[in-house]
């Protein structure tokens, strides 16, 4: 047996207790750090996910329908598609790409891009248009010269959103970038992108170098770390950071691949300060900087934005432009030293101006007022649950043509209203909306005299007097019993005192300061005056003429007191766009939508909670009530819009306005449009406008831009036509030279005739009712 | 082969019916084309087979884009209407067919068709009473 002296027992079993030490601490330490790298692995994969799956909603306006017959110039088409950015064709040059064009002398020729609509994908068309009198002759394939029915163009992007909650973010996908950014990108940060595995040993050899001899952390970062970074917005600088960095960096390649990781990072990286908010992405800042989404920009714009990464304080282009501009000059020469441009490309570039927009866009979309009613109606009318899901489309009513008129409109009349009524430059404000009144789609929503600034939406949050724009509503009332009122009804415009406990006496006045006597009924309506109108809507009661308006979509409580009748109840442009729908489609009310379809990204629609159509007014009250109305702008206080549209297209409208010439409105219809317009001031000063003066010039250069068609509103079964002697009110014989023809509820027409020949007194009412009246 | 012949007879046998189906005067009473422009007509077409196939969605967009294009198309407010009788939407379906009804003029035959249209979603609705109504408007007008 050996003989174990205790001294070296001793040590070797201390040895052995050093081992089992080491090898327990080693053991301890490799678990730590596995759990540390799987926590890791957890935090980037979690971090990667959420922010991968924040790609937002893509919203689109209507696409344009192209059909022979349809209503549309060549140049109305010019306008959609410059809108869309279809490029010019020159001729001569082969028509590959979709979203191209050619304009010749009758018919433009034109590539479609495709696009998945509800309904299926419509693949790139080349077709080529021809026009005749406002309206689409053929059209023709360009390969074999096939007649098609209706097409598509591919819709407008008017922006991104997330449909659950309020955010502005403006995420891309890979494929919308321009490869000249990638390209610059990957050149200026990170050769090796597509070949490393998240870190670069060569680069952070010298990083680590630098930071460990004290020479502060240098860059040599992966575009996979520079993104980790930006995950945690984390400027500490230590090497336990770095470490974790590159950790991290290493567990996100095993789990993604390159263009992931690169699409990620072009959504993530932070690229410059807009006051409180961090502009992250590059989407986001080539709309901040360039005012242009993603895919337009320019080799230079691309090759600035790349080189702000470095700094984006220190290379604010619009703090310190000449340090911007020699920091993008310095990525043009890197990448001219790489080959990536050729002499040509280069030298167009360098000397490009920066090219930066002189303002900072209000609003990431160009539609923010329409933007924000979709947003509010997807709350309204879809499932949360449904809408938290990821990149859906949303397919809207917005028809960009009319938003454009509705925007110009404003723009011109606002500045000319200050101008001429002395007022100071800048103290108007304005709202429009335009609609479908057969369907209710919304066209335009316009929130303010700026119509790119995404702030107090005046179209949806201007609560304001109404005025005279609730006079249809006492009108229809009466019209709604025929045996007491029809359009031959005189009307007291006499003096007029208004007694009702609690409030004082009410003594309603005309505009004009004037009693009129006996008035006819649409003459009344038609010079809007008040004392008839609040004696005839006293006759049918306020609540009467209140739940009236409830019934043609007014939600808002109504003032259940007599100075209701004249407007004294404040709603939105928008409710007030709702209620002259009604109106508008003959009667049958229809919710205003600005949402057609929520499609999931494989195409499917999701479930909205239907729609409440209903015949609000027989179509024979709402054909007389719109009848009168359309007496309003052929005769009446309306009668100004004769500069902007031919008496052919009959307009249906009705002027407001309200004490002190706070507020001036416009409310009137079309064939195919229903339009409000206000005008006033926030601080509800006056404005010394009345609603002829000022909304209508609006809504009357508007319509005239949108080309409308004539309101000829369908002729009721109970609609009977008779002859009348405007003197009197009574029946006609054909014979009578001043005889004007009317419409009534059958059974409701006057019995007795009138002795013509000229025995009533002629003068202003006889002259008034034929101009009203007369239809040659 | 004796099949290939009875398989030949059957399918001339067929095609005979398929056309004769399409033959004026065949029908009681062939409806009139839904309009005179190719696109709403294509439309039309596209609606009535998303029905076919069980995919009254689609059906509906197709007949409101139609509707879109011909707004005063009182035949088309017919075919939604009937499409959300079929749906189970009765309130939309009876203002519908009014609305067909409000741009239908002189044509009693589409005025017969929304008037019992509207009876039987009057009927669904439980006003028996306003349906018995609506069939007595839709005989006026078939008289």
């Amino acid at each position: 047996m050996p003989r174990i002296p205790w001294k070296s027992a001793l040590t070797r079993l201390a040895d052995e207790v050093t081992w089992r030490r080491t090898r327990i601490a080693g053991l301890t330490l490799l678990l730590t750090l596995a759990a540390f790298a799987l926590y890791l692995d957890i935090a980037v994969r979690a971090q990667f996910e959420g922010k991968r799956w924040a790609l937002p909603a893509r919203v689109y306006a209507r696409p344009l329908e192209l059909f022979p017959g349809g209503r549309l110039s060549p140049e109305q088409l010019v306008s959609e598609i410059s809108l869309l950015r279809y490029r010019t064709v020159a001729s001569g040059d082969a028509w590959t790409e979709p979203g191209g064009f050619q304009r010749r002398r009758d018919e433009i020729e034109l590539v479609t891009r495709p696009f998945q609509f509800g309904d299926g994908t419509q693949p790139a068309l080349h077709l080529i248009l021809t026009f005749d009198d406002g309206r689409i002759e053929r059209i023709r394939r360009a390969d074999d010269g096939s007649e098609v029915t209706l097409a598509r163009l591919d819709p407008l992007h008017i922006g991104n959103i997330y449909p659950a909650h309020n955010e502005d973010r403006l995420l891309v996908r890979l494929g919308d970038v321009p490869p000249a950014l990638v390209e610059s990108l990957i050149a200026i940060e990170d050769r090796k992108f597509y070949q490393h595995h998240g870190v670069d040993p060569r680069g952070m050899g010298r990083a680590l170098v630098t930071t460990v001899s004290g020479g502060g952390v240098q860059g040599g970062s992966t575009l996979t770390q520079q993104l980790i970074k930006n995950f945690y917005l984390s400027s500490e600088r230590t090497l336990r950071r770095k470490f974790t960095e590159i950790l991290m960096a290493l567990l996100l390649e095993l789990h993604y691949s390159k263009d992931e990781i690169l699409e990620a990072y072009l959504n993530e990286v932070y690229l410059g300060q807009d006051g409180e908010r961090a502009v992250h992405g590059f989407g986001l800042a080539a709309q901040f900087y360039f005012a242009k989404p993603l895919e337009h920009l320019s080799l230079p714009e691309a090759a600035l934005l790349v080189g702000m990464l470095k700094g984006p304080g220190t290379y604010d282009p619009r703090r310190h432009p000449q340090r911007a501009l020699a920091r993008r000059n310095l990525v043009l020469s890197e990448l001219r030293r790489q080959e990536k441009l050729d002499d040509r490309q280069y030298l167009a570039a360098k000397t490009a101006p920066l090219g930066v927009a002189r303002q900072a866009p209000g609003s990431l979309t160009a539609y923010p007022a329409f933007i924000d009613l979709v947003h509010r109606q997807l709350r309204r009318d879809y499932d949360d649950a449904d809408l938290r899901s990821e990149g859906l489309r949303i397919l809207t009513t917005l028809d960009p043509l009319a938003q454009r008129a509705a925007e110009r409109a404003l723009a011109a009349r606002l500045p000319a209203l200050e101008k001429a009524r002395r007022l100071p430059a800048d103290s108007l404000q304005g709202a429009a909306v335009v609609g479908d009144p057969q369907n209710g789609e919304v066209h335009a929503v316009v929130g303010g005299r700026d119509p790119r600034f995404a702030g107090f939406n005046r179209a949806l949050d201007a609560r304001r007097q109404i005025g005279s724009l609730i006079k249809p509503v006492i009108y229809l009332t009466a019209l709604e019993q025929p045996e007491r009122y029809t359009l031959a009804t005189r009307l007291d415009d006499g003096p007029l005192t208004w007694q009702e406990r609690g409030i004082p006496d009410w003594q309603p006045q005309n505009y004009d300061k004037e009693f009129h006597g006996e008035v006819p009924l649409p003459l009344a309506l038609a010079q809007s005056y008040n004392v008839s109108s609040a004696r005839l809507g006293l006759e049918l009661g306020v609540p009467q003429v209140m739940a009236r308006a409830r019934s043609l979509g007014v939600e808002q409580p109504l003032p259940a007191y007599a100075s209701g009748l004249l407007g004294s109840a404040a709603l939105t442009p928008f409710e007030v766009t709702q209620m002259y729908q009604t109106l508008a489609s003959g009667g049958f009310r229809v919710p205003l939508r600005a949402i057609r379809a929520v499609l999931t990204p494989d195409g499917h629609p999701l479930q909205r909670y239907p729609l409440a159509v209903e015949q609000a007014i027989a179509p024979a009250p709402a054909y007389l009530i719109t009848h009168a109305l359309q007496g309003v702008v052929r005769a009446g206080t309306a009668k100004g819009i004769e500069r902007y549209l031919a008496p052919e297209i009959a307009a249906a409208g009705k002027t407001g306005t309200t004490d002190q010439l706070r507020d001036s409105w416009f409310a009137g219809y079309t064939g195919d449009r229903v339009a409000v317009v206000w005008v006033g001031r926030d601080d509800d000063a006056s404005t010394g406008l009345t609603g002829a003066s000022g909304a209508m010039t609006v809504w009357g250069m508007m319509l005239r831009d949108l080309n409308p068609e004539p309101l000829v509103p369908p002729q009721p079964d109970d609609i009977e036509p008779v002859l009348i002697d405007p003197a009197t009110g009574l029946r006609a014989d054909a014979g009578c030279a001043d005889a004007v023809e009317l419409p009534f509820i059958r059974g409701s027409e006057p019995a007795e005739s009138s002795p013509c020949a000229g025995q009533a007194p002629a003068g202003k009412v006889r002259n008034w009712f034929q101009r009203l009246f007369d239809r040659d | 082969m004796k099949y290939t012949a009875i398989r030949i007879a059957g399918l001339v046998g067929a095609a005979l019916l398929t056309a004769c189906a399409g033959l004026p005067g065949v029908d009681a009473e062939p409806a009139p084309p839904v309009s005179a422009n190719s696109a709403v007509v294509a439309l039309v077409d596209d609606a009535r087979s998303a029905v076919g196939a069980g995919k009254p969605d689609a059906a509906g967009a197709a007949l409101e884009r139609a509707l879109r294009i011909e707004p005063r198309n009182a035949a088309l407010w017919q075919e939604l209407a009937r499409l959300r009788l079929s749906q189970g939407q009765y309130q939309q379906a009876e203002s519908l067919a009014a609305r067909s009804n409000s741009y239908a003029g002189t044509d009693r035959r589409l005025r017969a068709l929304n008037w019992r249209l509207i009876g039987d979603a009057r009927n669904q609705l439980g006003d028996v009473r306003g349906a018995e109504l609506a069939y007595a408007r839709a005989d006026e007008f078939e008289r």
